[in-house]
């Protein structure tokens, strides 16, 4: 039996209605909204540790004060996100505590990219600039997101995203134009980050969810259509300041349109993503764990300070 | 850090029975904007807020959403410049502090990247 309400909230994405956290949503719609939202508030989260190894070593006060700045902005587009994520999630029962708590237990996966190491400064350049070109360019593509309030969200952050990657292009351009051990020092890091940055987009099969998302309007675009833009967008860039790209295979191919390469060990990588076995994981998590253990009398104490507050 | 209440006002319960309330209008433009505070107007219930908000500021202004929250509901920073201080310039913050991007890329032939850019770019067939 068709149920009228999906039909009506059909013609609705259809016709290119947003969607508010207060209207009726097949229950499909919400699962697949909240799994995309929470890891990305997530992965906002975890991302901000990479980078903030770095505050404390930056070479200079300007790129100290602007990786701190930069640091935060990405833990506020956590605190923005979980907020929508913590909408869609209250109907199931499921709070803020319960969100956070899934980092910790594992039931809640981050990007690839923040299990790795960024052993020099030249790492935390091409995070600024590849991986934050990256996460811009899949975030961009969710401007347009049937449900209004993560589309709301979203246009704050590209609108900070913007200094991102300012800053990016400004780190690797300094190390560009620098000694001899500085340019090295940035082909290491891009040889180290180039198969995460790549697998960062998701593997090129459109699978049964993200052909969902489509139909929802939750998303546009295929994993590899965002991966050919990215491609496009920066390998030139990329070469302009004489940097090798780790991948012979690399071409692009004028017949089809599209950039040819070498594709990740989707295998590993996804592998590392899922059990949490990347060089950084474990470490990290553990400091998200000790964050939140050691905060919690803060919690408590606002709680009951509102308390005596109230008497 | 201390909140200023906007309403230091009579006691909700004489309120109710003798005078309206002044409630504080957020509209919506699009489903994509946030509420923007428009101004306030008396009114005796919030469901009278909204009809009254619609008179008052939706006679040629589109809307697809009204907020009307009881003045006494809002929370405001106190009435203090150095509430807002900066202790320096946070240019380093904004875009505007990278200008010499666009000239060092000059040199090695490529351009900067601009965020509108690729969101044209992503939006793209
Ligand atoms: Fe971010
Ligand atoms: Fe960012």
């Amino acid at each position: 039996m068709p149920d009228a309400r999906m039909e009506e909230f059909m013609a609705r994405i259809e016709r290119g209605d947003k969607i508010e956290a207060h209207d009726w949503m097949p229950e499909d719609y919400r699962l697949l909204l909240l799994r995309l939202i929470h890891m990305h508030a997530v992965s906002e989260i975890m991302g901000a540790y990479p980078e903030k190894e770095w505050v404390p070593k930056a070479p200079t006060l300007r790129r100290k004060m602007s990786l701190a700045a930069k640091v935060q902005d990405e833990i506020g587009h956590g605190q923005l996100l979980l907020r929508v994520a913590e909408d869609l999630a209250a109907p199931l029962g499921r709070h803020r505590v319960d969100l956070m708590d899934d980092v910790i237990t594992g039931r809640v996966k981050f990007h690839n990219v923040f299990h790795m190491e960024a052993p020099t400064w030249a790492d935390a350049g091409i995070i600024g600039w590849l991986v934050d070109g990256a996460a811009i360019i899949t975030q961009t593509a969710l401007l347009d997101c049937s449900y209004a309030p993560y589309a709301r969200v979203l246009k704050r952050i590209c609108a900070e995203e913007s200094f991102h990657m300012q800053h990016g292009e400004s780190i690797i351009l300094s190390l560009a134009e620098g000694e001899p051990w500085q340019r090295e020092m940035l082909q290491e890091a891009l040889n180290r980050w180039w198969e995460a940055i790549l697998f960062f987009f998701g593997p090129p099969v459109v699978t049964d969810a993200a052909r969902r998302m489509m139909e929802y309007r939750i998303r546009s675009r295929t994993n590899e259509e965002l991966r050919q833009k990215f491609l496009t967008r920066y390998v030139p860039r990329i070469r302009a300041v004489g940097l090798e790209i780790p991948d012979s295979a690399l071409r692009y191919d004028d017949e089809a349109g599209l950039w040819r390469y070498t594709e990740p060990d989707w295998e590993r990588l996804s592998r590392m993503v899922r059990d949490n076995t990347g060089p950084k994981s474990q470490e990290r998590i553990s400091l998200r764990r000790r964050a939140h253990q050691d905060q919690a009398w803060v919690r408590e104490a606002l709680l009951r300070a509102r308390a005596a507050a109230a008497v | 850090m201390a909140m200023t209440q906007m309403e230091k006002e009579p006691a909700q319960e004489l309120n109710a029975n003798t005078s309206y309330d002044v409630y504080e209008i957020f509209v919506q433009a699009s489903d994509l904007d946030p509420h923007v505070h428009v101004g306030s107007l008396l009114a005796p219930s919030p469901e009278w807020a909204l009809q009254l908000a619609r008179e008052n500021f939706l006679r040629r202004a589109q809307a697809v959403s009204v907020w009307a929250v009881r003045r006494g509901d809002v929370h405001g920073t106190p009435d203090d410049p150095d509430w807002f201080a900066r202790e320096f310039d946070r240019k380093y913050r904004d875009v505007s502090g990278y200008a010499d991007n666009a000239r060092r890329w000059k040199r090695f032939k490529a351009q900067a990247m601009h965020i509108d850019d690729v969101i044209a770019d992503v939006r793209k067939e």
